[in-house]
């Protein structure tokens, strides 16, 4: 069987060999880091529910950063949701064809760090139990939420972002289900995939509204990508803030949630690839695109930076300069510059044809970009509310304990729902490795057999 | 499908499956196609036209664009309070809002027509269905009457089938 210069290796039954091998009961390693994962967990939710009895005092929360390290947490795992999508939809749009071996990652990566960022407002209130006077719903008081709220369109946007990314994420996997089903060797595997494949047989016209269904899934999906960080952004640029206030925001944003969200998928995906073999499904010409997709969006965010900068100086509006002053040469510069260099300076790098193809490289510069981006969020957050108008206002911000156990436990948190996802359901596509490999034909056959 | 029989076929190639296919088109039979990935060859031989799907993502969206807008205004109009200087119905304010119920109707529409359209969940036994049908082979079902069986064998071994199978119709 002739196969696509994508995937030369394979032939279309060793796709499914490969991916459901990864479904194999789970070894040693999986349960370690299975057990690191459930500790910070633990350690994130034993700081939850003492923030909880004691007081939000708890966090390190002051007068004037009243929003701390949880905001720069939700914005932080909102952005790294975004490649998922952005991958799945915008990619299938645009028929790139590298998007096949790493788009079910990212969508799992998107819904569960969707899942993750929607813990942190209901974590940043005191009293998270009454985080339903967020939603529009009659109540004795006749009231209504803000409509013109910037926060409230963000539930609106985050909660929209999780159904339109869960449901795009379980039609995708409906298909390569009932691959899983069909070779499913014990009861429990079998129960759990003639359920969930929900008895699709991948008939001819199954295919046929399967496939229009999934384009206009697509569609729909690109416009809410942008939005939903859009939205994010406003959060911030909608208010008056020196160095938020900034019609740059939404741009920015987007451009630096999909950088963040790549760097993130390279960071899962070197580790899948050498632990189950998935050499020839994952090649080093997805590697290759994937730079390039964070060598064009790391270079739209050093824009951003620069713009910002610029605008700073050009408004010359006292308090914006000073705000740009006080970032790179402040009390928090060591942030600043850790920022510049992770996001802008380092990725320069993939320049280098050799290094974008680097395994080892990649992994290190993805890591780097994830505490970079993490970094980004801290100077846009902290800077800002720590110099307001009136120096009389202005403050600091400590870390607390509490902060960094939730912080750390919300990596547990992800990494949780990520192992045990590929441990029980395919983690990269199947089908759609296969309906992008050159289908085989008898005519071709007989040609090379001929030859 | 009509008839009280079913002619199975396993194709290994894509072009040997559409041979197939064409032929029970001819002779006017009911069948059914089964591969391991979506191909638009076999869709254009056997369901060129349109798939209605995406009326009912149109039905979703705008839904969810009337709505969005509705609920913000007949809220904000419920009880009317200005903030900060805003009109009490603030369309720039509520567009968010009705882009967010446009696209999530849109796309709780669209995830319902796939169950309507695509028949699931499937609790039945699928006809002629092979577990091979979703790995790496195609197969053509064909429904046919007693007397017809030895010729559609025939017919499918012709067009490449590597193994051919009857089976009992319902």
């Amino acid at each position: 069987m002739k196969a696509s210069n994508m995937h030369p290796d394979v032939d279309y039954k060793q796709v499914g060999d490969t991916v459901l091998e990864m479904l194999e009961p789970p070894k040693a390693g999986w349960y370690l880091l299975l057990s690191i994962c459930l500790g910070l967990v633990l350690i994130g939710a034993f700081s939850w529910a003492n923030q909880i009895i004691v007081g939000i005092g708890m966090a390190g929360k002051s007068i004037p950063i009243g929003w701390g390290a949880y905001i720069t947490n939700f914005v932080f795992w909102v952005g790294i949701a975004h490649s998922g999508t952005l991958i799945s939809a915008v990619l299938y749009l645009f028929r790139a064809r590298f998007r096949m071996s790493i788009y079910r990652l990212a969508e799992a990566m998107t819904v569960f760090a969707v899942l993750t960022a929607g813990l942190f407002p209901l974590i940043h209130l005191g009293r998270p139990w009454f985080f339903y006077w967020l939603m529009p719903y009659p109540n004795q008081m006749a009231l209504w939420p803000n409509f013109k709220s910037p926060l409230l369109w963000d539930v609106f946007a985050v909660s929209t972002y999780l159904t339109v990314s869960t449901l795009f994420f379980i039609v995708g996997l409906i298909p390569d289900i009932a691959v899983a089903r069909s070779r499913a060797k014990t009861t429990f595997r079998k129960m759990l995939y003639g359920v969930t494949s929900l008895g699709w047989s991948g008939s001819h016209s199954q295919w046929k509204h399967y496939m229009a269904a999934y384009l206009f899934f697509a569609a729909l999906a690109t416009p809410l990508v942008i939005s939903v960080h859009s939205v994010v952004s406003w959060d911030f640029a909608i208010s008056i803030v020196p160095g938020w206030h900034a019609t740059i925001f939404p741009p920015y944003f987007v451009a630096g949630a999909i950088f963040s969200g790549v760097a993130m998928v390279i960071t899962l995906i070197i580790p899948l690839r050498a632990v189950f073999g998935l050499h020839a499904l994952v090649r080093p010409v997805h590697f290759d695109a994937m730079s390039k997709l964070i060598l064009l969006t790391s270079g739209i965010l050093f824009y951003a930076y620069l713009t910002e900068f610029y605008i700073a100086w050009f408004s010359n509006n006292p308090f914006e300069r000073y705000q740009f002053w006080f970032r790179p040469f402040g009390d928090y510069a060591l942030a600043f510059w850790g920022m510049v260099f992770c996001n802008c300076i380092f990725p320069l790098t993939l320049w280098y044809k050799p290094l974008r193809t680097n395994i080892a490289f990649l992994f290190v510069l993805s890591i780097f970009i994830n505490i970079g981006m993490w970094l980004e969020r801290f100077n846009i957050i902290f800077t800002s509310l720590a110099r307001e108008y009136l120096p009389s206002g202005w403050g600091g911000y400590n870390f607390s304990w509490t902060d960094i156990g939730i912080t750390v436990g919300a990596f547990g948190w992800f990494g949780t729902w990520m192992l045990l996802f590929i441990k029980f359901f395919p983690a990269v596509a199947i089908t759609e490795i296969k309906e992008i490999m050159p289908a085989p034909r008898r005519s071709e056959a007989a040609a090379e057999g001929h030859h | 499908m009509k008839g009280n029989k079913l002619v199975v076929g396993v194709f290994p190639f894509l072009d040997d499956t559409l041979k197939a296919i064409e032929q029970a088109k001819s002779l006017g039979l009911e069948y059914r196609v089964y591969s391991p990935f979506a191909s638009h060859e076999i869709e254009e031989a056997t369901l060129p036209a349109r798939s209605p799907v995406g009326l009912f993502t149109l039905a979703g969206a705008l839904s969810g664009l009337v709505g969005g807008f509705g609920l913000a205004i007949a809220t904000s109009l419920d009880w009317p309070l200005r903030v900060s200087a805003k009109d009490i119905v603030s369309i720039p304010g509520f567009v968010v809002i009705g882009f967010e119920c446009t696209i999530l109707l849109g796309a709780l529409f669209t995830f319902a027509a796939i169950f309507h359209f695509c028949r699931l969940p499937d609790i039945f036994p699928k006809l002629g269905y092979h577990p091979r049908f979703s790995d790496d082979r195609f197969g053509v079902v064909v429904g046919c009457n007693k007397d017809q069986l030895e010729d559609l064998k025939k017919l499918m071994t012709e067009a490449g089938a590597e193994e051919v199978e009857v089976r009992n119709g319902i």
